[in-house]
């Protein structure tokens, strides 16, 4: 870990201006971020601590646009009765995040921002072009078990491993970002950037922006949602694979469908192709394993992790059936 | 009587750990004390070409950078724990410009704070020559090296393997595996006046004192090891690590105390793992379930800078009766840090392979696996003819299946389907530990006011003894619970012997024992004759007075007596040299064969759509001697069992086999059970003292939890699924089929 300066600023206006420093980093909850600067992958010069912020950590329900604080931290979130009720798949994504402590001090604008797990990428030392461009991939022909399989590329196979981030890709969510000049919004799908040709970029964050909510456009299918997550334990793992899935149903006809995958690709992934598998469809189990296969159609599979592919399929079939008998 | 043998007494040391109270060995203080960070070799194999430390000499703080160019110093005498010494490995880093292994020490950076010292180590910079290297024993170029001294044959089993009507012929493997203690390693050493004294999680401290007087060339007297708890040691904390050495060195040219807490990632490297397996079995029957032949032949992973191998195979022959015995063990070097041991070295990996053959052989016969087990319980030893010293395998196995309901399992694969659909699967195995023990001392100290202190350095890893120790004592001299106090894990008490083997309680609750009746005798002496019932002196005439009376008669107020003990087959030549430090081990095969034994079952639920594994509960029933706490085996033996559940279903370390190291080196990605992922533990413990082992009756207790659990789970996931899968961890894809 390198020396750095540590500032905690009393309101967003002063983080905005300390953040804009060159070489310096805003923390939240600080669980990745200390991570990150303990093993060398971040090595801020300044340290802006936002966590405590005033007026950044509200959750409103209210409104036709649902609104998450970036500050709030993930077991407010997880816990929201409302949310349980009316957006299950968003409160379940973070209850099947992390563990409790974890979801204590973490928030839901941190976790959006949480970066690869890809081991190679973590441990400082291999070929990785995310943590050293242009030193190679070693997870191409090293373990790759847990590697992406959508919006990859030879340069870096690795995954987007947040649940929460995955869960909203399924809403037309948007994220609300302010710097010291400027605000502006931008949607969740252009948020993240799928690990191309540039893998140490991962959103289009830059130096000096604060996220500051998050925001859902308001739908009926929340109700009819799920998140089904599938990892090698019951807990305190990332996804192996997951799938977010909201249904409006006419009888058992899907009237409208949202899937969104974790797990497997670079960024939260959507899959248009399962969505427009389950529209109009009689939800059976077999009209669930074809939307699985639809959304792994244009998977890009490596040397250990194939399986995530019959795997994906299982997951979506059981997301769909579990959300259309809430919808 | 609240704190005798037998008693479900509660942990002694339970209220330091909950308080925060208690100090781990990272937790001394130490005046004007110096910190270091480490720097790894990102290459497996080949050559320091250049090492640049200027600018970490330069950064703030920094007193000393360490580095094969001004180390200058080795291990002298001393070496390898499998060669007679004391090290995890035989090859101490910073010695030469090779590198062996990813992971290798190859710096130490010394400075003022912890920080300055990690901030100082990103800047040095080396260039290396790289060779290409293998972890992994599967990779095309190994070698499989035969120890032939291991082999061994009863009757003929090829012969029998070739003529039977049911056989079996599988290979099962299992991968590295890492300790992953949460108490972190770490060394603090200090100099005073030319005596050394190291706080260090150790499950050997008078190890660790003799091999470090050796390499500094000073009496083992003028070393101090002080550890008096161990947060996880599981065999990792046993032998002297490599940085333990170099962290002394420093503090010694420094004239400072110096730290260093080793950081996860390289928790992996820097000291030792379970090395991968590969079993192959073969099992030949008659139609009637009578086995005819039974034949292991299993590899084990060795290090190139050092030969170990984990012989399964001598117990794996003794499980059932059969004619035809044939065994053989091998080993493959890797370019991998020296592995070691970790909780039943040979027996958790060498049983999985073993017990799913036994399992499959049932499948092929169409017999009940428990039915097929106890119908092939051999009467004695089956390779040496042996009498055992105890073997209650079969009630174990009576009581297991009454305790789990076996008798509701339907033979067939995937026919148990639970309310929510689940495929259920019920398995079981046979576990097994050798049940060895050596020399000890104790020194119990029985005052006037009542309290009885026990003292030797023996070790608490969690297991309970603090509390075993103190009730052997108490059950001999009456005293009451909150009046016994123990001291343990500190060098410059008597002799206890290495935490490893499952030994404690055999060997130094067996010197406790002796030192007790020895306490207990002086006493009568001063009583002038008489017998000692529940603390009192019980005259021939009939007439009682409190021992405290006694004891407050003798000059200085109390009594006390240092004993020690040893199993017969240790000769007063071996004892000396494990009462100083070294290693002094009966064998669990002398003049009877005395293992601990159990029997092992598990329920899964298998998801039928998703294929992902549940253990829903584990009931084990064990044949492990005496009990002398039975809340503290119990804690032993259910840790074990949700150990094996890991072992069956999570734990790997991954090789990336291109680079020839860990991949997986964080506890994000080494996965063990978390609560969620263990449901019902039952354990029950058969009653009966094994006065044919020592003194006090009992047997391992430590190890044997885990040995049968990962095949117990593979036997039932293949009885919910019909997928026999024979490797571990058994993983959502080895079932998506
Ligand atoms: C052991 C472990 C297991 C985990 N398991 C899971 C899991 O199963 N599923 C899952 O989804 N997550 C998991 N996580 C990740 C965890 O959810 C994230 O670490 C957490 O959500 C990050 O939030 P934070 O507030 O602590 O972020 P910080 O660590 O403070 O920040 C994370 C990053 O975001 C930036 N940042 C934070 N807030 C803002 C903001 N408002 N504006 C701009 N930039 C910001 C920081 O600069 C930093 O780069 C796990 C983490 C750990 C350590």
């Amino acid at each position: 870990m390198q020396p750095f300066t540590y500032v905690r600023p009393d309101t967003l206006e002063q983080a905005l201006h300390e953040a804009a420093e060159p070489g310096a980093s805003v923390l939240a909850g600080g669980t990745t971020m200390v991570d990150l600067m303990r093993g060398d992958l971040a090595a801020p010069r300044r340290v802006v601590d936002i966590g405590h912020l005033p007026g950044l950590s509200e959750i409103d329900l209210s409104g036709p646009v649902l609104r998450f604080g970036a500050l709030a931290r993930m077991a407010d979130a997880a816990e929201d009765a409302a949310l349980k009720r009316d957006y299950p798949a968003l409160a379940e994504s973070l209850q099947l995040a992390a563990s409790q402590q974890l979801r204590n001090a973490a928030t839901l604008g941190g976790n959006l921002l949480q970066r690869t797990r890809c081991p190679y990428f973590r441990n400082g030392v291999s070929a990785c072009n995310k943590r050293v461009p242009g030193s190679g991939c070693s997870a191409l022909d090293g373990e790759d078990r847990e590697m992406a399989l959508f919006g990859i590329s030879d340069a870096c196979v690795a995954n987007y491993p947040g649940d929460w981030g995955t869960a909203l890709a399924a809403f037309d969510t948007a994220v609300e970002i302010r710097s010291a000049a400027a605000s502006r919004t931008v949607p969740l799908a252009n948020f993240h950037v799928a690990y191309g040709d540039d893998p140490a970029r991962e959103t289009v964050l830059e130096q000096g922006e604060i996220v500051t909510a998050i925001t859902v456009r308001a739908t009926p299918a929340g109700r009819g949602s799920t998140y089904a997550k599938v990892r090698d334990r019951q807990s305190y793992a990332y996804a192996l694979v997951s799938a977010a899935v909201a249904l409006e149903m006419d009888g058992d006809t899907v009237a409208s469908a949202r899937v969104s995958l974790g797990g497997v690709a670079s960024k939260p992934w959507r899959s248009a192709e399962a969505e427009a598998v389950l529209t109009g469809a009689t939800l059976t189990e077999a009209a669930g394993l074809r939307a699985g296969e639809a959304a792994f159609a244009g998977a890009r599979p490596g040397r250990h992790n194939a399986f995530k592919v019959e795997l994906g399929r299982r997951v979506v079939a059981r997301a769909a059936l579990t959300a259309s008998r809430r919808a | 009587m609240d704190g005798g043998i037998g008693l479900p007494v509660t942990r002694r040391d339970a209220p330091g750990k909950v308080s925060g109270d208690a100090q781990y060995a990272a937790d001394f203080p130490h005046a004007g004390c110096a910190y270091a960070a480490l720097t790894t070799s990102s290459i497996a194999r080949g050559r320091i070409v250049r090492i640049d430390t200027a600018q970490a000499e330069r950064a703030a703080g920094v007193q000393m950078v360490l580095t094969h160019r001004s180390l200058n110093e080795g291990l002298g005498e001393e070496t390898f724990a499998m060669k007679g010494g004391h090290m995890q490995s035989s090859f101490l880093p910073l010695t030469s410009d090779e590198v062996h292994y990813a992971g290798q020490i190859v710096s130490l950076v010394i400075a003022d704070t912890q920080e300055q010292a990690e901030a100082a180590s990103r800047l040095i910079a080396i260039d290396y020559d790289a060779q290409p290297a293998s972890a992994s024993m599967d990779d095309g170029d190994r070698v499989e090296k035969p120890l032939e001294s291991k082999s061994i044959d009863v009757g003929n089993a090829n012969a029998a393997l070739a003529i039977s009507p049911v056989t079996i012929d599988a290979t099962y493997v299992t991968p590295a595996q890492h300790h992953n203690p949460i108490e972190l390693y770490a060394t603090s050493a200090e100099w005073r006046e030319g005596r050394l004294l190291v706080h260090v999680p150790s499950q050997w401290v008078m190890g660790t004192r003799m091999g470090l007087a050796t390499i500094f060339g000073i009496p083992a007297e003028d070393v101090h090891v002080e550890c008096p708890y161990v947060g996880g040691g599981f065999g990792g904390k046993a032998t002297i690590l490599p940085h333990t050495v170099l962290i002394a060195m420093a503090a010694r040219r420094l004239g400072r105390a110096v730290k260093l807490v080793v950081p996860r990632e390289a928790m992996f490297t820097v000291g030792s793992f379970r090395p991968a397996t590969r079993s192959r079995v073969r099992l030949a029957a008659e139609r009637d379930g009578t086995i005819t032949a039974v034949s292991h032949e299993q590899a084990g992973q060795s290090a190139t800078i050092d030969h170990v191998s984990f012989a399964v195979t001598e117990v794996t022959a003794r499980m059932y009766a059969s004619p035809n015995i044939r065994v053989r063990e091998s080993t493959v070097a890797t370019d991998v840090n020296t592995p070691g041991f970790q909780r039943a070295p040979a027996e958790a990996p060498g049983f999985f392979g073993f017990e799913c053959a036994v399992d499959e052989l049932a499948v092929a016969l169409g017999m009940d696996p428990v039915a097929l087990r106890t119908k092939n319980e051999p009467a004695r030893d089956p390779v040496g003819n042996l009498a055992w010293s105890s073997r209650k395998l079969t009630e174990c196995f009576a009581r297991g299946a009454e305790l789990f309901g076996w008798s509701r399992r339907t033979p067939e694969p995937g026919s148990m389907v639970a309310e929510d659909g689940a495929l259920i699967g019920y398995g079981c195995a046979t576990a097994c530990y050798p049940s060895a023990s050596g020399p000890s001392a104790a020194r119990i100290r029985y005052s006037a006011d009542g309290v009885c202190i026990v003292s030797l350095s023996a070790h608490d890893l969690g297991t309970g003894a603090y509390t075993v120790m103190g009730q052997i004592a108490a059950e001999v001299l009456g005293v009451p619970n909150h009046l016994v106090r123990v001291q343990l894990g500190d060098s410059t008490l008597p002799s206890g012997i290495i935490a490893g083997g499952s030994v404690t309680t055999s060997s130094s609750g067996s010197a406790v024992h002796v030192t007790a009746l020895a306490v207990r005798d002086a006493l009568l002496r001063a009583a002038g004759g008489g017998e000692l019932v529940d603390g009192f002196v019980v005259s021939p005439d009939g007439s009682r007075r409190p021992a405290t009376e006694v004891l407050a008669e003798c000059t200085s107020g109390f009594i006390e007596e240092t004993g020690v003990w040893k199993p017969d087959s240790i000769s007063d030549k071996q004892m000396q040299n494990g009462l100083a430090g070294g290693m002094a081990f009966s064998s669990a095969l002398g003049k009877y064969a005395t293992y601990s034994f159990g029997a092992q079952f598990a329920e899964v639920r298998v998801d039928p759509l998703l294929r992902t594994v549940r253990v829903h509960r584990m009931v084990g029933v064990f044949d492990c001697g005496r009990i002398i706490n039975p809340r503290t085996a119990r804690s032993n033996l259910a840790g074990g069992m949700i150990w094996g559940a890991s072992f069956a279903l999570l734990e790997e370390t991954q090789i990336d086999r291109k680079r020839a190291r860990f991949a997986n080196t964080d506890l994000a990605g080494y996965h063990f059970s978390t609560n969620a992922d263990i449901g019902e533990v039952v354990v029950e413990m058969l009653d009966g003292s094994d006065t044919l082992a020592n003194p006090i009756g009992t047997k391992g207790v430590g190890e044997i939890g885990i040995v049968g659990m990962p095949a117990a789970i593979a036997n039932a996931v293949y009885h919910a699924t019909g997928v026999r899968v024979r490797k571990t961890p058994i993983q959502v894809e080895d079932l998506l089929v």
